[in-house]
């Protein structure tokens, strides 16, 4: 194998992980995925992940290079192959060069189901089966429309907007407001069941379970700030339905 | 019939997340077969224990287990069957709702919530601590077998 520059493998990796944390893997995956490359280079790496930040340092001279990361939506199409290029070149079907390509490629690539599949995925999603014998028929049908409709607008002003959590605030909102106008014209019979069905897509169950996973694996720091991460998205999420239903109340005055 | 129902509907709850969360197309469906599964149990183990410890731990174990297996498989790691296949297991909807109280200010409904949530969100974790701890004792020889038969 060539010779490769320390600088150039460290940046590599870093890129790596940034990556795969961007796009909701473990850190422990990240750090293992990472050391991985070095290993297949023969340059001891050492990497640590934290929700917020990777280092990786070389062990062979004081090489450390810190990359910033700000941990956003899961995508596992990317956690998935990244995963696929590390395994591939640690069995030297890659060079080094054609894997710093693909990286990068990956990391700009934004290849996605279109848009109706996502809807479609979404109104699944809100079609919950913890409710099923609980809610009417009828009303887990709306919630499937209203879980797309919530989902779309969390995804438009999560486009449009940096702040945090106001995404999915507006998401809560907007499924809190037409959920209540159904109850109030009489199509639904219950607002609430509508309403956490519809929620199904945006609430932060997953982050809160990997969060735990994370803390038992004594990943202390990336898991809290993960369930903090979760707890906040939880109220932002509540905040906008409250808000919803003060809304209603007032235009409507039920 | 709950069953059944309860079948479809964690499948199809497993491959909408699994396309929102924007998973590889090829782990689509192991991961609604595995949602799906793992609903089923939760519903058989609530009809024999009625609080929530008990199901959410067998059908995180089920995932888990089922999960590697299919890591291996279809070669991909593993929390990417693990993602959408908590779904519909997760405790997103007590999180909201105590968070919803909070907001509300009735404080005791928002603990009792959130230390709701944690019990359903810990006895998750707890069951893929689980299934890992066997799996990767069960496993490896499944994966060299597979290895040689490939090369």
């Amino acid at each position: 194998m060539d010779v490769l520059d320390e600088k150039d493998v460290v940046a590599l990796c870093g890129q790596v992980g940034a990556v795969l944390l961007e796009n909701g893997a473990e850190t422990s995956r990240v750090e293992n995925t990472v050391e991985y490359i070095g290993r297949a280079v023969n340059l001891p790496i050492v990497c640590h992940a934290t929700m917020t930040a990777v280092f990786v340092n070389s062990e062979k001279s004081a090489t450390t290079r810190i990359f910033k990361v700000r941990v956003g939506d899961f995508n596992l199409q990317k956690v998935d192959r990244i995963n696929t290029l590390s395994r591939e070149f640690s069995q030297q079907k890659l060079t080094f060069k054609e894997l710093k390509e693909a990286v990068t490629e990956v990391e700009y690539d934004t290849s996605d189901f279109n848009l109706f599949e996502k809807c479609l995925g979404a109104g699944l999603v809100s079609v919950a089966p913890m409710l099923l014998f609980k809610a009417t028929w009828f009303d887990l049908f709306l919630s499937f429309f209203v879980g797309i409709l919530g989902y779309l607008v969390a995804r438009v002003v999560g486009q449009h907007s940096k702040i945090p959590y106001i995404a999915v605030a507006m998401g809560g909102l907007s499924i809190s407001i037409l959920a209540h106008v159904l109850l109030d014209i009489g199509i639904a019979s219950s607002a609430n069941n509508i309403i956490i069905s519809a929620l199904m897509p945006l609430v932060p169950g997953v982050p809160m379970t990997n969060s735990l996973r994370e803390i038992i694996e004594k990943n202390t720091i990336s898991g809290l700030v993960r369930a903090t991460d979760a707890i906040m998205a939880g109220i932002s999420i509540g905040s906008g339905v409250v808000i919803g239903q003060i809304l209603i109340k007032v235009v409507l005055g039920g | 019939m709950q069953i059944l129902l309860g079948f479809v509907f964690g499948f199809l709850s497993s491959v909408g997340f699994g396309i929102v969360t924007n998973n590889p197309r090829r782990t689509l469906m192991p991961a609604g077969w595995i949602g799906a599964i793992a609903w089923v149990i939760y519903i058989v183990a609530g009809w024999y224990d009625h609080g929530v410890i008990m199901p959410n731990l067998l059908s995180a174990i089920v995932i888990g287990l089922l999960g590697n297996l299919a890591a291996i498989l279809v070669r991909a790691p593993v929390n990417i069957f693990y993602v959408p296949c908590l779904v519909s297991l997760v405790p997103g909807a007590i999180i909201y709702d105590s968070m919803k109280n909070f907001t509300l200010g009735y404080d005791n409904l928002a603990a009792h919530g959130l230390i709701k949530a944690l019990t359903v969100g810990l006895s998750l974790a707890i069951g893929f601590i689980i299934a890992e701890a066997i799996s990767n004792k069960i496993y490896p020889p499944l994966k060299k077998y597979l290895e040689q038969k490939n090369r």
